[in-house]
């Protein structure tokens, strides 16, 4: 048998990387830079005509309501994330803490409902939360006034988003314990540093990362949601995702769409940036190796 | 003991706040389980026991085919998912590169791109650029740019402990790569080929917002269920969730068991 020759190192790299990457690059990467092209032509009747203007943002920053639209999607995210992460936290710890043999299962049951998919989600909570859901039918079957702050409202979806999101935050921080070493908070003690100040020092920086990263993966979505708002939001409660859902299936203005898209995606990449920021490498306990 | 009073303080609110996550979790799944079998679904109460619902999806054409085309969609974007996850992440953890962070990244930042924006940038893209219309094709590729990255995260925390001298003994022996891989590799990381395959199908089986944008006028579970839900209750929404729920769980619990035991891993390290 002739001696066949082996690939260079980069070379069998390159072909096993390739597929994956050029993938993605060419169905997520070109079709958002399309959407940037396309944000400064025009459309007319669900058709897109290369003239080049800047009308569609002109229309976004100066029409009010597009700009209320994404300041209270700005709110909404960041309030979900924050109610996220004061909840997700202490849930991570304690199934990390004194979860056991039964970790991975408490885990798991947090992680699969998020499979189920939005619109089963959306509509099982409007089951519990809406105007005749079992949550006011019970208050009112027993004589109570029914609280209205839930039917239809932005709390409505906010209570919605969190509902959605927070596996992922949950997750996020129980796969950081998982590597967190809990014997630093044993030297902490042994040295007489009190619970909380072991917990501030040692174990909140250590695992900053891994909160940022599930603050971004709840952040995002609830900054795009669009489906939910539709459902649980009612008639004043449209946040910016709904706006920009409709100027593709109802109003086919795609042009103006494709500058909502961009705008969207400019400010979700400048929150990533900014939180990414706080996260310092070295002090997570990055050692410089690969990852 | 102060330390011990605040310790004990501590575990009994978090284990609380689990408790009431797992009811805020549940209690609207449940709910809707127990509307599906009752005849009023609105407000099921006192029980009236009814499986309405689950005859309309079964004699319903429109569900069968909305439930074909999940199934279509699910599996070609499984299968781009896992072939792409399995080659990145072996490449990635085999290979000494200085493009490997650059790879990790790509593969990762769909996670960090919103669904709505996948969906009507892909829309466009095909639409406007590749001449592609809405259909089913388009569907299943801007569904696998989501699933990619979850299963390649699973891929990569399973193969984080995979040996490659096993692969270098092979090769030491003359193996071809194609040969070593069939024999040695795949062998012992088809579990986690497995989990990201599951994972990336239920993902594009139920997804609503990437679908709904690039599938036209085909009708998917998810597109169905949000006609149904804007047009009003129906007792079969109720009947579908409780099925895809069942579906959705029985899957979690089967994984669950296998790694309990050992038997897979899936990417779970103990």
């Amino acid at each position: 048998m002739a001696r066949r020759k082996r690939l260079s190192e980069d070379a069998r790299f390159a072909l096993m990387a390739a597929p994956g990457t050029l993938f993605i690059f060419i169905f997520l990467f070109l079709p958002i830079l399309s959407i940037i092209v396309f944000s400064f032509w025009r459309t007319e009747v669900y058709q897109l005509y290369p003239d080049w203007n800047l009308d569609n943002y002109r229309v976004l920053l100066t029409t009010p309501t597009y700009m209320v639209f994404l300041m209270r999607s700005l709110v909404t995210a960041s309030l979900v994330s924050l109610v996220c992460v004061v909840l997700g936290w202490p849930i991570a710890y304690f199934i990390i803490r004194y979860g056991g043999r039964y970790r991975l299962l408490m885990i798991l049951a947090l992680a699969a409902p998020f499979f189920t998919g939005i619109i089963l989600r959306v509509s099982a909570l409007q089951g519990i939360m809406g105007p005749v859901g079992a949550f006011n039918m019970t208050l009112m079957t027993f004589g109570f006034a029914p609280v209205k702050v839930i039917m239809f409202s932005q709390v409505a979806t906010g209570i919605g988003l969190v509902y959605l999101y927070i596996p992922f935050l949950v997750t996020a921080i129980y796969l950081s314990l998982l590597n967190f070493d809990f014997e630093l908070l044993e030297a902490a003690k042994v040295n007489g540093a009190p619970p909380w100040r072991a917990f501030i020092e040692i174990t909140w920086p250590l695992n900053w990362m891994g909160t940022i990263i599930g603050v971004i993966l709840v952040f995002i979505p609830s900054l795009a949601s669009s489906v939910t708002p539709i459902f649980l939001g009612g008639a004043n409660g449209a946040l910016f995702g709904s706006v920009l859902g409709r100027q593709f299936s109802e109003t086919g203005t795609l042009a103006l769409g494709s500058a909502m898209g961009v705008v969207l995606f400019a400010v979700s990449g400048l929150v990533i940036y900014l939180m990414w920021r706080t996260v310092n490498l070295r002090r997570a306990g990055f050692t410089g190796k690969d990852y | 003991m102060t330390r011990r009073a605040f310790e004990i303080a501590g575990k009994l609110t978090s284990g609380a706040l689990l408790v009431l996550l797992y009811l805020f979790l549940y209690a609207p799944i449940v709910y809707i389980i127990y509307a599906s079998f009752s005849k009023n679904i609105s407000w099921p109460f006192p029980p009236q026991f009814s499986l309405k619902g689950f005859e309309l999806l079964w004699i319903g054409r429109t569900y069968h085919e909305a439930l074909y085309n999940s199934l279509i969609l699910g599996i070609g974007s499984a299968v781009l998912c896992t072939i792409f996850a399995t080659l990145g992440s072996i490449a990635v953890l085999r290979y000494r590169s200085r493009w490997r962070r650059l790879v990790v990244i790509a593969h990762l930042c769909p996670l960090f791109v919103a669904n709505l924006l996948v969906g009507i940038s892909s829309l466009l893209f095909n639409r406007q650029v590749l001449g592609l219309p809405g259909n089913m094709g388009s569907a299943i590729l801007a569904n696998a740019i989501h699933g990619l990255s979850f299963a390649f995260l699973i891929m990569l925390a399973q193969m984080l402990r995979y040996d490659w001298r096993m692969d270098d003994a092979a090769m030491v022996f003359g193996a071809r790569p194609l040969r070593c891989f069939w024999e040695i590799t795949l062998p012992n990381i088809w579990p986690a080929m497995l989990g990201a395959f599951i994972i990336s199908f239920i993902l594009g089986f139920n997804n609503l917002e990437i679908s709904f944008y690039n599938l036209g006028a085909t009708q998917t579970l998810p597109s169905t269920a949000w006609g149904s839900l804007r047009h009003g209750l129906g007792p079969e929404l109720p009947a579908l969730a409780t099925l895809v729920n069942a579906a959705v769980f029985l899957a979690f619990a089967a994984m669950y068991l296998l790694m309990r035991y050992r038997i897979f891993s899936f990417g779970h390290r103990e």
